[in-house]
């Protein structure tokens, strides 16, 4: 009984050192992704009427802990400076503005799966978070990685290994070695307009 | 003896063959050289990323990049992302033939097959597929020296075969080994990568979509070791991979217009997806 006892205390020191141990960046994780969350399975929320509604919700929220800014930033790299101030901001918000309505899409059709916080590293004003998503046949491994400036902001998420930031980096390179920066710019417009639209993404033929 | 099964004794006698000169050279490589699995690598970067002037502090699993010299570092995933493409012109044909494959033949056969069969029943044929494919994964394992995960593997090939109704179920999928076993899904162009051989290029196949030049030799070992390219007559085989595939878009309808619908330029897209994740699996 008391061995019992004394494992029990040990467990539960473990279990409370395992939760005081999530440090701010996660903690700003968590609260946004709960809040997703809490959006998505709002039965109040679910009717087709008001999908515009949970929409926007869905944005502010994320707006509220995705650095738009620095994940254009970096996706652009050297290519950031071709752009001058004012059509950075106007890259930053078309650019999030697709990757919103992309994503967005992407998680409406969440369905109570279970997050699961793994690790957390601090690296000066950057954070490294490994969490993972429980799926119905296998577990996806999803990371973020977060830079302090007045709060803690995610500006990359990794998927299986595919950084969202290195995958567009890639392409922006690609485009912009053919095409001029304005070019680009009006690129990503274009998808944001097809997805407004409606259109079919099998006519919708990035080349 | 018929031709057929000739031909199929003469293409295990190959396998035989390939298997023991895999095995040999990898031992040969792995004498000269530690492969540096799990372990991030700092690489001197070229092109992109040097006149960038953030440095990544972790690579995309959060493995610490020890610090170097040089004014850009990057994990070795970057490296294999960069896996040189000579033959973009060939691999964009293809992905447009795929592309339209898909969304012409594959997404309407997957959709009307789900609207008539339910999902949980999909799953099984799913894990009956996926059963299916063990010699592929045990070899593999076995030829990686991980005889753990290749032990673990082949209980789960015989608890599923034998109490999950010939691997519908996947009875032993909630069972974790006693002690952390490196992923168990593998194949033979991972095989290469692992002792150490490079993607060399970058390749879209008809069909069968993105590889590299190391993948597609490692394509052509599997083929042999997967139980369906056996069924006589051939289109039976050819019939039963289709469905394989048809079953498995219609688990995952949804994924691949979602990769397309965020891209600017969805053929790099997905080969920076591909690489990626190929990359991950090989270290996992």
């Amino acid at each position: 009984m008391k061995r019992i006892a004394s494992l029990l205390a040990l467990l539960m020191l473990f279990v409370f050192a395992s939760t005081a141990l999530a440090g701010e960046p996660q903690d700003r994780l968590k609260a946004g992704i709960d809040k997703v969350i809490a959006i998505l399975s709002d039965p109040a929320l679910k009717a087709p009427a008001k999908r515009v509604e949970r929409q926007n919700k869905l944005r502010t929220v994320a707006d509220s802990f995705f650095d738009w800014r620095e994940l254009s930033r970096r996706a652009l790299a050297e290519h950031w400076n071709k752009y001058t101030p004012k059509q950075q901001d106007d890259f930053v918000a078309s650019f999030s503005e697709l990757l919103q309505k992309t994503y967005i899409r992407k998680i409406e059709k969440y369905n109570n799966e279970k997050v699961t916080y793994q690790k957390e590293q601090i690296e000066g004003n950057q954070a490294f978070i490994n969490t993972q998503v429980v799926m119905k046949d296998k577990n996806i491994p999803i990371n973020y990685i977060m830079i302090k400036r007045d709060h803690w902001m995610v500006y990359d998420v990794v998927v299986e290994g595919v950084s969202l930031v290195k995958n567009y980096r890639s392409q922006f390179s690609k485009v912009l070695s053919k095409e001029s920066p304005d070019d680009l710019l009006n690129r990503i417009k274009d998808k944001t307009k097809a997805l407004d639209e409606g259109k079919n993404v099998d006519d919708v033929v990035g080349k | 003896m018929n031709t057929a099964s000739k031909i199929v004794g003469a293409a295990r006698n190959l396998l035989a063959a390939a298997a023991l000169l895999l095995a040999l050279g990898g031992s040969a490589l792995a004498a000269d050289k530690v492969p540096a699995v799990g372990t991030p690598q700092t690489k001197e970067m070229s092109l992109v990323l040097l006149a960038y002037g953030d440095e990544d502090i972790w690579d995309e699993n959060g493995q610490f990049i020890k610090k170097g010299s040089g004014p850009a570092k990057t994990s070795v995933a970057d490296a294999a992302a960069e896996t040189p493409d000579p033959l973009e012109g060939w691999n964009r044909a293809m992905f447009t033939f795929n592309d339209k494959l898909y969304f012409w033949a594959l997404k309407p056969a997957a959709e009307g097959y789900s609207f008539v069969i339910p999902e949980r029943p999909r799953l099984w044929v799913h894990n009956f597929f996926h059963n299916l494919l063990f010699p592929v994964r045990f070899t593999s394992l076995m030829l990686q020296a991980k005889f753990d995960a290749a032990a673990v593997e082949t209980s789960r090939f015989i608890g599923n075969t034998a109490f999950g109704l010939g691997g519908l179920a996947d009875v032993t999928g909630d069972s974790k080994p006693y002690k952390p076993i490196p992923s168990t899904e593998q194949d033979l162009g991972l095989t290469l990568g692992y002792w150490g051989m490079g993607n060399g290029f970058y390749l879209v196949w008809p069909f069968i979509g993105p590889s590299t030049g190391r993948d597609t030799l490692g394509y052509a070992g599997d083929y042999f070791l997967t139980p369906t390219s056996y069924l006589h007559p051939w289109y039976w085989s050819i019939g039963t991979k289709t469905y394989d595939k048809v079953n498995e878009v219609s688990i995952r309808i949804g994924e691949y217009e979602a990769l397309k619908e965020a891209s600017v330029d969805p053929y790099v897209a997905l080969r920076d997806a591909y690489l990626r994740v190929r990359f991950k699996r090989m270290n996992d």
